[in-house]
């Protein structure tokens, strides 16, 4: 019982961190409407920071408060850098355009730490008093304490500050009204500047403060951004104590779950504690903050300009399917085993962003639990074959059936949850499906990963290992090349048909207006659910192609972050538009591009994240439709400009083309 | 009342509370066939209510009926899929859908295994109904402009033409008048006679009184919610409670109300209740 209160108050540590980033999301989302994924990012710059100066890593060594002085200022730094390169610009965007901003920053804050200081987990010096004292009976080291003061302190002070102030006066009117705020003179841009700042400089605090307890790396402190979402949720991303207290809480939870998983009861897998469940705890809590505290966030009268990037119809699917396969082809035969190998690998990863086109582009929902829906097909495939003997074709469909259903039971349990809460929902969800099933041994891969064999059709090796590979004779072959091409090209045609369909059509009507598609006769449940179905279909084939590619299947392919890279990158291409998610498959990871560059320039793949967080940023201020919606319009324009006035072009164009259209759907 | 034509719209005792307010109170409307109804009254009395109630997206108690078919109890997509039809003072158009698509959302018709097979359907055909609607509406020129490119006016228009798509058995339109000008207005007023005259019944929300008494086939009046005056223009535009609720007591005493003033009067307030 003694042991149950010691490991409550060690989670005291890891709580303050979590309320600290908590703090940090509420008082953004107060000041601008946004919900900065990147809160935890900047208490991971923060960690690195003071950990370089401390540790003389540029040279000199500091002293600790001289240290902590300059990493609050860098923190300072990074907000006003997020505030002015990314949140000011988007201030009149969609909810959507800003969390994926934010995505951005996050992306780009990790590749940077990345690229600077390695792979490997710092050691982060203590800041604070490394003694114990004694509370009834149990020594419990100091800095727990101190830290949840801290936060206390913090959150006390900030909702003195936000009840008594005249800017916290102004700052609630503003979140209440921002088109009125702005009609009595208060000016939002400077009130979301100085929350931001506010907020970058709680989390870059308690990112220092805490980091010697948890790892200073590039992957744990930016995602602690999930748990402290969770809190945020309860204090419905405006109370400071709720948002305190609730961080505090998981803290201690999750310690608890660590305390728990070290007794004989606690269920193992092969010998070791079963793995995530901290992660499946915090998604669970994500789940009862919704129903509890209700699905929507607190709205702000805000000037929202557009909600979303446009729906072109496509055009010339076949001929553009066509080159695109012969294309295709062809390098597959001539390319080396190297280029032929990333090649492969953009064109799975075009098919898992058109998962997105589906839900995002069409429907307007983000969902972050499509790349670990591709997890469930590929380990589904791989555990078909290894466990019951069932194999290529047989085993990827029913992992392609299991992933659609999986989808939809998903999509039923989020029908009440939409826009920004539900990419909340499904990132949790993405996080906890990586740690609980993925990285578990019997039911993922555990660490090594678990295998695929080659798929074989009447005896005939469809796999990387078959025997043409192409002229330089090295795997992966191009037969597999083929097999990838062939369904990239059938889903690419489907998923750009669809937007022509009745079908389609709805589904733009939902992410237009749900209220006026049912009054419209739109069943909008039902294209949910179908949009659900079809997208966790795409991205299940998705997930088998992968197996298959790699001869076995690992967690980290389908982990949180690589789908946050991806949304990334399925923006920067075009989220609306089948060409855009070719677009991001050529330059996600380990794609064609960074390939090129890599083996050209010698260019790592982290510089490719680091320029795909910065692109995504650029994209959404710039061309929020992306390169694919860009490239459309300037050829709109110029067919527009062509033709006298622009109204003349495009009539005249769709009656000219319309029918040619028509013939080349048929199948 | 024209009694003998078919009964389209039957409601009886519709009422609506939103907490300790009674927004609507025990609301009998009927609307025939062929007929243009007015459903007009001051700043919150209940007219977008009324709307919202028996398209199923605001909860009453009271009984509906379309045609025969009972509504009380089903969810607004599948009373609209049953032929009830409705516009939105606040135009909802589906932007990123050119106006011959925001129409083809609205004229079809589904069932689970349409929408399966619908997955892999060809490219929509151009159907006559969509574009008689068009025509009937003159938007055949705008039929591939994105509806997010059009004009408040051609927005207002496209709203109607979406409603008319699906060829309902009732239009129920909320304040197509707001925001147009006067000439706009009397454009809207032939318009609207006649999809009324081509067969679609319907049920016209307005401020406007210069609009509804000069188009209206029938006229009914709400006040707090509650029916206050119904009959053809001409008797309705002399009641006296009419006159007191749309322009105060001090009005009421002058015997003949012009039309100007009502209609300056509905224009002062044109912003309604959200």
């Amino acid at each position: 019982m003694k042991l149950v209160l010691l490991f409550a108050l060690l989670g005291l540590g890891t709580g303050a961190l979590i309320a600290g980033i908590a703090l940090g999301v509420v008082l953004t989302y107060r000041g601008s409407g946004i919900i900065n994924l990147a809160t935890g990012a900047v208490a991971m710059v923060a960690g690195y920071a003071f950990w370089s100066l401390k540790t003389g890593f540029f040279g000199f060594q500091l002293g600790t408060l001289p240290a902590l002085a300059i990493t609050l200022v860098v923190a300072t730094g990074v907000g006003a850098l997020m505030e002015v390169g990314a949140f000011r610009p988007l201030r009149t965007a969609s909810p959507l355009a800003k969390l994926a901003a934010s995505l951005g920053i996050l992306l780009t804050a990790q590749a940077a730490m990345l690229l600077g200081f390695g792979t490997t987990v710092k050691a982060a010096p203590p800041i604070l008093p490394s003694s114990a004292v004694a509370v009834v009976g149990l020594t419990v080291p100091v800095d727990r304490f101190i830290l949840a003061g801290a936060v206390i302190v913090i959150a006390v002070g900030l909702a003195a500050l936000y009840r008594w102030s005249r800017f916290g006066l102004a700052t609630r009117a503003a979140s209440e009204n921002e088109v009125a705020a702005m009609l009595v003179g208060l000016s939002p841009n400077q009130l979301s500047m100085v929350n931001t700042l506010l907020a970058s400089l709680v989390a870059g605090l308690m990112g220092v403060l805490a980091a010697s307890l948890v790892q200073l790396n590039s992957t744990t402190l930016p995602l602690q951004i999930v748990p402290a979402l969770a809190a945020a949720l309860f204090a419905r991303f405006t109370s400071f104590g709720i948002a305190c207290a609730a961080g505090l809480l998981i803290g201690i939870a999750q310690s608890l779950m660590y305390y728990a998983s070290t007794q004989s009861w606690f269920p193992t897998d092969q010998g070791n504690p079963l793995p995530g469940i901290q992660q499946l705890l915090v998604f669970l809590i994500i789940i009862i903050a919704m129903f509890w505290r209700g699905a929507s966030l607190p709205g702000r009268g805000e000037l929202v300009e557009r909600r979303l990037p446009s729906v072109p119809l496509p055009e010339r699917l076949l001929r553009s399917a066509v080159i695109a396969g012969v294309v295709c082809v062809v390098a597959l035969i001539v390319f080396p085993y190297d280029f032929r190998q990333a090649l492969i690998t953009s064109l799975i990863g075009a098919i898992i962003v058109m998962s997105f086109v589906v839900i995002t582009g069409y429907v307007g929902q983000i969902s972050v639990v499509q790349l670990a829906l591709s997890g469930v097909a590929g380990f589904t495939l791989s555990h078909l074959v290894t466990d019951a003997g069932i194999g290529f074709p047989l085993g990827p469909i029913i992992a392609v059936a299991v992933t659609t259903l999986l989808g939809v039971l998903v999509a039923v349990s989020a029908l009440r949850v939409r826009g920004v809460s539900l990419a909340v929902v499904t990132l949790a969800a993405a996080l906890a499906m990586e740690q609980f099933i993925f990285v578990n041994s019997t039911w993922g891969g555990g660490s090594g990963g678990s295998p695929a064999p080659s798929p074989h059709l009447f005896g005939v090796n469809l796999g990387p290992t078959a025997s043409f590979r192409g002229l330089d004779g090295d795997q992966p072959s191009a037969v597999f090349g083929f097999l990838v091409l062939a369904v990239t090209l059938a889903l690419g045609v489907y998923v750009a048909n669809l937007r022509r369909t009745s079908l389609g059509r709805r589904m733009i009507a939902v992410r237009a207006n749900e209220r006026a598609a049912a009054a419209a006769g739109v069943h909008v449940r039902n294209v949910k659910l179908i949009a659900f179905g079809l997208s966790s279909f795409v991205a299940g084939v998705a997930g088998t192609l992968y197996a298959y590619n790699f001869g076995s299947i690992s967690a980290t392919r389908f982990s949180a972050l690589t789908a946050l890279g991806l949304i990334a990158f399925a923006y920067i291409g075009g989220i609306t538009m089948v060409s855009g998610a070719v677009l991001a498959g050529l330059i996600s990871t380990e794609a064609l591009f960074p390939h090129a560059f890599d083996k050209w320039f010698g260019i790592s793949g982290n510089w490719a994240l680091l320029v795909g967080g910065l692109a995504l940023i650029i994209t959404l201020r710039v061309h929020p439709e992306g390169i694919a919606g860009a490239n459309y319009q300037r050829k709109q324009r110029r067919r527009a400009a062509g033709r006298g006035s622009r109204l003349k072009a495009w009539s005249s164009r769709w009656r000219a083309e319309e029918p040619t259209a028509t013939s080349e759907v048929k199948p | 009342m024209t009694g003998g034509e078919r009964r389209i719209l039957h409601t009886d005792g519709v009422s609506v509370s939103f907490g300790g307010v009674r927004a609507l109170v025990d609301v009998d409307l009927d609307v025939h066939e062929s007929q243009l109804v007015g459903l007009i009254g001051p700043n919150g009395a209940g007219k977008t209510t009324f709307i919202d109630a028996i398209t199923g997206f605001v909860r009453c108690r009271g009984h509906i009926e379309l045609d025969g078919h009972d509504l009380s109890s089903l969810p607004p997509h599948a009373r609209a899929q049953l032929g009830l039809a409705r516009t939105w003072q606040s135009i909802e158009l589906f932007d990123d859908l050119t106006v011959r698509e925001n129409l083809a959302v609205a004229s079809h018709r589904q069932s689970v295994w349409a929408a399966v097979r619908e997955t892999v359907s060809r490219p929509l055909a151009s159907t006559t109904a969509m574009d008689e609607t068009l025509a009937l509406l003159g938007l055949e020129p705008l039929a591939e402009v994105l509806a997010i490119e059009l004009s408040q006016a051609n927005r207002k228009l496209v709203g109607v033409a979406r409603a008319l798509a699906a060829g309902p058995r009732l239009l129920c339109l909320d304040e197509p008048a707001a925001g147009l000008d006067s000439r706009e207005r009397a454009e809207l007023g032939r318009r609207l006679r006649s999809v009324v005259d081509a067969g679609t019944p319907t049920l016209l929300v307005d401020h406007d009184m210069g609009l509804v008494l000069s188009v209206c086939d029938h006229v009914v009046v709400l006040d707090f919610g509650k029916v206050i005056a119904h009959g053809p223009p001409s008797a309705v535009r002399r009641d006296s409670k009419v006159i007191t609720a749309y322009l105060g007591s001090a009005a009421a005493e002058l015997t003949d109300p012009s039309l100007e003033s009502a209609d300056e009067e509905s224009r002062a307030g044109a912003s309604e209740e959200p």
